[in-house]
């Protein structure tokens, strides 16, 4: 008996262990007023826990818990959350997400709740019309803006010869590269000291590159080449939202990138693979002598110690205009949620002026909402980042809205490799029909 | 020896036989209980996803909704499926330098060992690098190779000049890759050869001394027909090992450059984790398993593995 019993009894107390395990870990959530918010920026993680703060103190009883995972596995994590069903109660989204999201039922749509509460969308200047679904529902709130500028070394554009007035006006086209090309063509220096304009430049041994990596895989090429080509009037998709093809056989798309593609064989600008370090690394080491980068990440060049940072706008195309692209993450609620309200009140809280203006003093991110970017603007003043290259771009109307498309991971995964293969030179320019066929099949759903 | 077990059994059974096969007559039911934990585990955690799998290959599946059945569906998508191709021969290909070099350097290294060292110690130091997790490895040696920081290419430009990207250009993304697989596994192969070697009788050797054997006749000739059975082992685990290779090329390379290091696994998961598409996944996951199952009876076929020559 005794003999029988015992290893009963053990498994009986293994099955417990593993069954109470299981359980343990859901029902913590059950019963508390707990809001859960995800983003993958570190730095907004912190930013908005000012917004948390002073919302538990608005709504007692309340606790907003702030997660952040990095964008590497954010999106798994939050798939994972989604099936589990402890996905949090809002959260950060990228376009390149919200189609596989909503059509999936995953997103709550906030259009009752924007009516119920009387939520004031226009006080939104971009990002609204990105988080628009084809059913004609809004999803999110637009949670801030980014754009792309020029970042420079100052000392070593000082040294080349070159005054901020010529690099806050650098021209540009796709044959002959413009006074940019010239300009990066003079900023490049060999092992030797010999420039990249002058006779005996070593594109085997450069010390500095004019340039920094433009040749990218990113396929829309948001903080390398997008500033350049939609300067020629091409547009990445055929429509501005839900487009069914992407224009990458347009002879204006592929003559940009046998130009960019000439920056790099030239040996003014990295080869893919080159640095395995960050772009704000490339500048402050003295590697590369001007890029482009984006907006959140002016207060981080601002403060690199030791090196001067300027911040010029993007280049102007042969008519003599600019053209940034704007790209909008959204704010999200789940439509697990078992706080639906409460949930919408956070984020609707997220989307006032009030915490936006709180948040984004950090300078980590530019808020949608004009008049929170002007107290952003003039919070980043205040520590020495001048941040009106990009406030002027949103006054001069050079920006425009990044594509929402659907279908992105499985965009992403085709398109890079054969960017890469393009940029590695084992691939021609004829890649781009049959990158422009495939995109036509992704978009459609066929992947 | 038998014999006399047999003998005490039946001693046993003849004077207690009414008392033992009472106090045995639960063992069923006892050993059933004994074996439930494993039999569980090996349903839940092996049986069932395994039958899953199969059955989500057959299907439209994007973890968020139901699973849809589409028949073959998936399985004609992977015929026509030219990224599918060329990473089922990337993964070939690494698996080819990895499985080669691999159990050379092994062999040799506990030949090395064997006729050298007894010391337990260098034999321990041997197996260090198996013992890191692939991770570390990986990302050790992604900063040793680093193009710009890296050591490796710190000597190698002092040397000649020139520096090697060895993840990020496509010529090297996977010989650098097998190259820190070799380096990883070399050491546990090396003792289970080690193992092999030391069960030859030496009288072996001291034949092939009397009839004048060099060294490397003995090696060819001896060492390496008696070790067969171990080779085999080692060559069908390395080749398994390899062919599921992830967590090296997931920190290093991503598959990249231009799909250079897109291994089956690595596309398998991105397939799954990045595009959601569950169902194709399983499907290719089928198809690999399919392939190691062929490959694994094939070469214990044609190794004979289970016959040594030494009997």
């Amino acid at each position: 008996m005794r003999i029988r019993t015992l290893p009963a009894l053990a498994v009986a107390v293994a099955l417990t262990a593993v069954v109470s395990g299981c359980a343990s870990s859901s029902s913590s959530a059950s019963g508390s007023k707990t809001i859960n918010w995800w983003t993958w920026d570190d730095k907004q993680a912190a930013a908005y826990q000012t917004c948390a703060t002073a919302f538990e103190k608005a709504n007692p009883g309340v606790t907003v818990k702030i997660s952040q995972y990095d964008v590497a596995d954010y999106f798994t994590k939050l798939t994972a959350g989604f099936v589990a069903g402890n996905a949090p109660d809002a959260f950060q989204n990228s376009v390149q997400f919200f189609q596989a999201y909503a059509s999936q039922h995953q997103l709550l749509a906030l259009d009752s709740d924007i009516a119920a509460s009387k939520f004031d969308m226009s006080k939104f200047s971009v990002g609204v019309d990105a988080w628009k679904f084809t059913d004609g529902k809004q999803y999110a709130l637009p949670l801030d803006w980014a754009a792309t500028g020029m970042y420079y070394n100052a000392t070593k554009l000082a040294q080349a010869g070159y005054t901020k007035q010529q690099v806050d006006s650098m021209t540009w086209n796709p044959t002959d590269g413009g006074t940019f090309g010239k300009m990066v063509a003079h900023l490049t220096v060999d092992d030797k000291g010999v420039r990249g304009d002058q006779p005996g430049f070593d594109k085997a041994h450069v010390k500095t590159y004019g340039f920094g990596a433009i040749a990218a895989k990113d396929f829309i090429g948001e903080s390398t080449w997008s500033s350049f080509v939609a300067t020629t009037g091409w547009t990445l998709g055929d429509k501005a939202t839900w487009p069914t093809v992407f224009n990458y056989d347009d002879p204006r798309f592929v003559q940009t990138m046998d130009w960019v593609r000439s920056l790099t064989d030239k040996g003014y600008a990295p080869k893919i693979g080159t640095f395995t370090t960050s772009d704000v690394d490339q500048l402050s080491s003295g590697k590369v002598a001007m890029e482009t980068g984006g907006s959140w990440e002016a207060s981080t060049f601002a403060k690199i110690p030791g090196v001067k940072v300027g911040i010029a706008p993007t280049v102007l195309g042969p008519d003599g205009k600019r053209a940034v692209m704007s790209n909008s993450n959204g704010n999200n609620i789940w439509a697990g949620t078992k706080n639906p309200d409460l949930a919408w009140k956070w984020v609707s809280y997220m989307g006032s002026e009030e915490c936006q203006s709180a948040a984004s003093t950090t300078g980590t991110f530019f808020p949608s909402i004009p008049a929170a970017m002007n107290s952003s603007a003039k919070a980043m003043a205040a520590q020495g980042v001048d941040l009106s290259v990009f406030t002027g771009m949103m006054t001069n109307k050079v920006l425009f809205a990044a594509t929402v498309y659907g279908n992105g991971a499985a965009m992403q995964d085709a398109m890079e490799p054969q960017f890469e293969a393009y940029f590695a030179g084992q691939k021609n320019d004829d890649v781009f029909a049959t990158m422009q066929s495939k995109s036509k099949s992704i978009l459609a759903g066929n992947n | 020896m038998a014999q006399v077990i047999e003998q005490g059994r039946g001693r046993a059974r003849g004077s207690t036989s009414g008392r033992a096969s009472a106090a045995h007559r639960h063992d069923g039911r006892l050993a059933l209980i004994l074996i439930t934990p494993a039999v569980v585990g090996f349903l839940v955690f092996f049986a069932y996803p395994t039958v899953r799998g199969i059955y989500l290959s057959f299907t439209d599946f994007h973890v968020l909704t139901p699973p849809k059945w589409v028949g073959l569906a998936n399985f004609r998508e992977l015929v026509g499926d030219d990224v599918f191709w060329h990473s089922l021969r990337v993964t070939l290909y690494f698996v080819l330098l990895s499985v080669v070099v691999g159990v050379l350097v092994s062999l040799v290294t506990a030949v090395v060992l064997h006729r050298l060292t007894r010391s337990t110690v260098i034999r321990a130091l041997i197996l260090l690098p198996f013992l890191i997790s692939g991770v570390v490895a990986a990302l050790v040696w992604s900063w040793m190779l680093d193009p710009q920081l890296g050591i490796v290419n710190v000597v190698l430009n002092k040397l000649t000049g020139h520096t090697v990207m060895f993840f990020g250009t496509s010529a090297w993304a996977i010989p650098s890759l097998a190259l820190i697989s070799v380096w990883k596994s070399m050491g546990y192969n090396a003792v289970l050869i080690f193992a092999g070697l030391q069960t030859i009788p030496a009288t072996v050797y001291e034949a092939g001394r009397i009839d004048g054997a060099s060294e490397f006749q003995m090696f060819r000739r001896l060492t390496v027909p008696l070790l067969r059975p171990i080779l085999v082992m080692v060559v069908i685990l390395s080749v398994i090992s390899s062919f599921q290779v992830f967590d090296i090329v997931q920190v290093t390379t991503k598959g990249g450059p231009a799909d250079a290091s897109n291994v089956l696994q690595m596309y398998i998961y991105d397939k799954a984790f990045s595009q959601f598409d569950f169902g194709y996944a399983a499907t290719m996951s089928l198809a690999l398993f399919v392939m190691l199952i062929a490959i694994t009876f094939t070469q214990m076929r044609l190794a004979r593995a289970n016959e040594s020559d030494l009997n």
